[in-house]
C-alpha cells in the first residue's frame, strides 16, 4: 500500500461558506450608553430595548396607516449541520440587537451571529460546542445576547459565558460559571450594567441553587454570586425546613434577563419555581426566594428587597417573567409584573410594597389571591397518585416571553396564554442532573386560547384583548407608530392597533413564534427583526401544537423602498 | 419480546448490527469500540480515528478523553470511498475532507464534561455509521460548582 494521502489539518466550517469574517466597528456601547438607549431608537442596545423592560421603540415610520404595506426585508436562516442537543427541541427565542447597522443576535445550540442590518449579509458567526448530553429542561435555546466594552457577551448551554470580540467574533473569555453535571445550564441574555455582565443560572427542574452572577466585563472574573436560595441561618432561611436538605437543591432560578434602575442601582429579578415542582411536601415552608421578584444591589449583589408572588408553589408557577419598570402619574415608581399564576401584580420599586394585584387571565382555578395580596391555595397535587388539574398550567398565564409598555397610551400590552394542566403528584427521590418534578404531568391538548391583553397599569383595567384561537408564546413590542406587534404560534406576524387592539396587518412566517422581536432604523429607514421557530418547552405551554412546523428563520419587515 | 444479556460485541454481531447491509441498512450508531485519548505532559490530549475499510464507522467508535482541553486528532481513511468529517469545536466546528487512504489532522477545543458527536457529512454517511462520539469526563472547575454540600448522583 502506498503511503496515505495528506489530508492536511482540519479548517474551521465558516471558511467554506461566504462568511465576512468581520463587522465594522461601531461607537462604543458603555453603561452610560445604554442609559440613554431610548435617546437613541435607531439601535436596539439592549436585551429589552432598554433597562426598563417596557419593549417600546420612539421610531414611528412604521404606523397604522401605512403598515399594510410592511414586507420582507430579509430572511437570514440559522440553520444546523449535524447532531444537536434537544435536536427536536430548538428554537430561534432570542431579541436581536442591533447597533448602528450591525446586528448581533445568538440562536439555538451555541451559535452567534454578526449580521449587516439592511442586506442580512452574515459578517462573522461563532458557535460554542455544546454537549450533546447536556441537562435541558425547556429544550436547544439562547435568549440573546450583550453588546458593549467592545464586545458580544453570549451564554451557553453548558453553563459558560463568552465574551467574543465583537468586530470578529473571536472569543476574548470564556467563564465556566455553572455546574452541567449538577443540571445546570444557560441560556438567559446577559445584562451590562457598570463594567459587569449580569447572568442568571437555568436548571429549575433538576434541582439546582438557583443563583444570579455578575462578572466582569473585561476578564470574565466574578465580582459577586447572589444565590436564591438561603443556607441556613441566612435570612429567609426560616421558609425551608430547619433540619432537611431541601434548600440545598430548592431551585429559584434566574433564567430570564433582569431589569434595572439606574437611578435605584436595583436589578429586578424575577426567580423560578422550587424544587421538586409539585412535590411541597418536602419542603414545608413558603420556600424564600422562590417565585418572587427580587431586588439586588447592583454593586454587592445583596439581596435589598423581594416579594413572593407564590409561596410554596405547587404548580411549577415560575416568576422568572420581566419586572417592567413605569412610573405613574404621580411620579411613583413603580414595577409591573405578570405571573405565571394569572395575576398582575404591581409594586412599589423602591421598596417591594404591593400596590395592586388582579388577574389578567380568565380561567385561575389554583387558589386565589385577594386585592390585599393574601394568597390562598385551593386545588394543588397533595395525595400520592391523585391527578389533579388546574388554571393555568405550569407554563402560566404569560410565560417567560415578554409584555411591552406604550409610552404613548400607557397601556401593558400581556401575552396571555390560556391553558390548563393536570399534574399527579409521584414522590421521586433527588439525584443530580435528573428532573427533579414530584410529579406526571399532562398540559391540555384542548380547551385552549390566548389574546394579547392591554391593561392599564394603574387601574388594572382590561382596555381590549385581541383574541386568538391559539395562545400567545411571543413577546410583545410597541413602537410610537402606535402599533402593537404580536408574534403567534402559527407563525403570523401580527401588527395590531395600541388603541382598538384591530388587527392592521399579518405576515406568515412558516413556523411558529417563541422569541422576543425588536425594531430599529438605518439610514431612516424602520425594520423589525423577527426570529421565528416553534420549539422550546412546546408540551409545558401549547402541547396542541407538539406537531406544528419547527424552523430557525430570522425575518426582517421594513416598508418597500419606492 | 425477547431480550439477550452479556457481551455486548457478540450480540451486535449475533444481531447483525454492527455492519453494513446486514440486519439495518446500515450500521447501527454507538456500536463501534472505546478509544482513550493520551495525555501530554501540557495537558493537551492526543488520539488518532480511523475509518475501515466498507465498514462505515469510527474506529474507536467512541473516544473518551480525561478532561475538556485541547485535543490533537489524527483521522485515517483507510475505506475505498472518500469521506469527511465535521468535528466540534469551540469557536466553528472544524471540517476535513477525506479522500480515499487520507490522512489528516483536526485541532480542537472542547469544554468538559459532556459528549459531542462527530460525523462524515457527505451523502448519508452520518445515518449509514460514520457518526463518532468524543466523550469528555471531569468536573468542571470548583469555583463553578454552587454552594452546597455533594449531591447525590445516579
Amino acid at each position: 500500500m502506498t503511503d496515505y494521502v495528506d489530508a492536511g489539518a482540519a479548517i474551521p466550517h465558516q471558511q467554506l461558506s461566504a462568511v465576512k469574517g468581520s463587522a465594522p466597528a461601531t461607537g462604543n456601547v458603555d453603561y452610560e450608553r445604554i442609559q440613554g438607549a431610548r435617546s437613541e431608537p435607531q439601535n436596539w442596545l439592549t436585551y429589552y430595548g432598554t433597562y426598563d423592560g417596557q419593549r417600546y421603540s420612539d421610531l414611528d415610520q412604521v404606523n397604522k396607516d401605512n403598515v399594510k404595506r410592511l414586507s420582507p426585508a430579509w430572511v437570514f436562516q440559522a440553520g444546523a449541520t449535524g447532531m444537536q442537543s434537544g435536536a427536536s427541541t430548538y428554537s430561534f427565542e432570542a431579541s436581536p440587537i442591533v447597533v448602528e447597522g450591525v446586528m448581533y443576535v445568538s440562536g439555538p445550540d451555541g451559535r452567534c451571529w454578526a449580521l449587516d442590518a439592511v442586506t442580512g449579509e452574515e459578517l462573522w458567526r461563532y458557535k460554542h460546542a455544546s454537549p450533546y448530553d447536556v441537562s435541558l429542561c425547556c429544550g436547544n435555546v439562547n435568549r440573546g445576547v450583550a453588546v458593549g466594552h467592545g464586545k458580544v457577551y453570549m451564554a451557553t448551554l453548558n453553563a459558560h459565558v463568552v465574551a467574543l470580540d465583537a468586530t470578529t467574533g473571536e472569543k476574548v473569555w470564556d467563564t465556566t460559571v455553572g455546574d452541567v453535571r449538577a443540571g445546570e445550564s444557560r441560556t438567559v441574555a446577559p445584562l451590562i450594567v457598570k463594567d459587569m455582565v449580569v447572568v442568571g443560572s437555568s436548571g429549575g427542574e433538576f434541582g439546582t441553587r438557583g443563583c444570579l452572577d455578575a462578572l466582569d466585563a473585561q476578564t470574565g472574573e466574578r465580582r459577586w454570586r447572589s444565590y436564591m436560595i438561603p443556607k441556613p441561618g441566612e435570612p429567609g432561611s426560616e421558609t425551608w425546613p430547619d433540619d432537611g436538605e431541601a434548600w440545598q437543591r430548592g431551585g429559584a432560578n434566574c433564567w430570564v434577563t433582569p431589569t434595572y434602575d439606574p437611578e435605584l442601582e436595583l436589578l429586578y429579578q424575577g426567580t423560578g419555581n422550587p424544587a421538586p415542582d409539585f412535590d411541597g411536601a418536602v419542603r414545608p415552608g413558603d420556600n424564600l426566594y422562590t417565585d418572587s421578584i427580587v431586588a439586588i444591589d447592583v454593586n454587592t449583589g445583596q439581596i435589598r428587597w423581594h416579594y413572593q408572588c407564590t409561596p410554596h408553589d405547587l404548580w411549577d408557577y415560575d416568576s422568572t417573567m420581566e419586572n417592567l419598570l413605569f412610573d405613574a402619574p404621580d411620579g411613583r415608581k413603580l414595577l409591573a409584573h405578570a405571573d405565571k399564576n394569572g395575576y398582575f401584580f404591581v409594586l412599589d420599586r423602591t421598596n417591594g410594597e404591593l400596590v395592586r394585584v388582579f388577574p389578567f387571565v380568565d380561567r385561575i382555578t389554583w387558589g386565589e389571591i385577594t386585592p390585599e395580596g393574601k394568597v390562598t391555595p385551593k386545588v394543588y397535587p397533595d395525595e400520592e397518585g391523585v391527578p389533579v388539574h388546574f388554571w393555568p398550567g405550569p407554563a402560566g398565564g404569560k410565560e417567560w416571553t415578554h409584555m411591552a409598555y406604550s409610552r404613548q397610551t400607557g397601556l401593558i400590552y400581556v401575552p396571555v396564554q390560556e391553558v390548563g394542566a393536570t399534574a399527579t403528584r409521584r414522590r421521586r427521590e433527588f439525584k443530580e442532573s435528573i428532573p427533579y418534578w414530584g410529579a406526571g404531568v399532562a398540559v391540555d391538548l384542548e380547551d385552549f386560547y390566548g389574546y394579547v391583553a392591554a391593561i392599564d397599569p394603574v387601574s388594572g383595567e382590561e382596555k381590549w384583548r385581541w383574541r386568538n384561537e391559539y395562545p400567545m408564546c411571543a413577546s410583545t413590542l410597541v413602537t410610537a407608530g402606535g402599533l402593537v406587534f404580536q408574534g403567534t404560534p402559527t407563525g403570523e406576524f401580527v401588527a395590531l392597533d395600541a388603541e382598538t387592539g384591530e388587527k392592521l396587518w399579518q405576515f406568515q412566517c412558516g413556523s411558529g413564534h417563541h422569541s422576543s422581536p425588536s425594531t430599529y432604523s438605518v439610514d431612516g429607514r424602520q425594520y423589525f427583526a423577527v426570529p421565528t421557530g416553534w420549539g422550546g418547552w412546546i408540551e409545558g405551554f401549547l402541547p396542541g401544537l407538539l406537531g406544528a412546523a419547527a424552523g430557525d428563520a430570522l425575518f426582517v419587515f421594513a416598508l418597500p423602498q419606492d | 419480546m425477547t431480550t439477550t444479556s452479556g457481551d455486548r460485541a457478540a450480540q451486535l454481531a449475533e444481531a447483525g448490527l454492527d455492519g453494513q447491509n446486514r440486519t439495518a441498512l446500515g450500521r447501527v450508531l454507538g456500536t463501534g469500540s472505546i478509544g482513550y485519548a493520551e495525555e501530554g505532559p501540557d495537558g493537551k490530549m492526543t488520539a488518532t480515528v480511523r475509518i475501515p475499510e466498507d465498514e462505515l464507522c469510527w474506529e474507536p467508535g467512541t473516544l473518551i478523553l480525561p478532561h475538556g482541553g485541547d485535543l490533537e486528532l489524527t483521522l485515517i481513511n483507510d475505506d475505498k470511498n472518500t469521506h469527511c468529517a465535521v468535528l466540534p469545536n469551540n469557536g466553528d466546528p472544524k471540517i476535513i475532507w477525506l479522500v480515499n487512504h487520507a490522512k489528516g489532522t483536526a485541532s480542537l477545543n472542547l469544554d468538559g464534561p459532556g459528549t459531542y458527536y462527530y460525523g462524515s457529512t457527505t451523502g448519508n454517511d452520518e445515518g449509514r455509521g460514520l457518526t463518532g462520539a468524543i466523550v469528555i469526563g471531569g468536573e468542571v472547575p470548583d469555583e463553578a460548582k454552587l454552594d452546597r454540600p455533594p449531591q447525590p448522583r445516579p
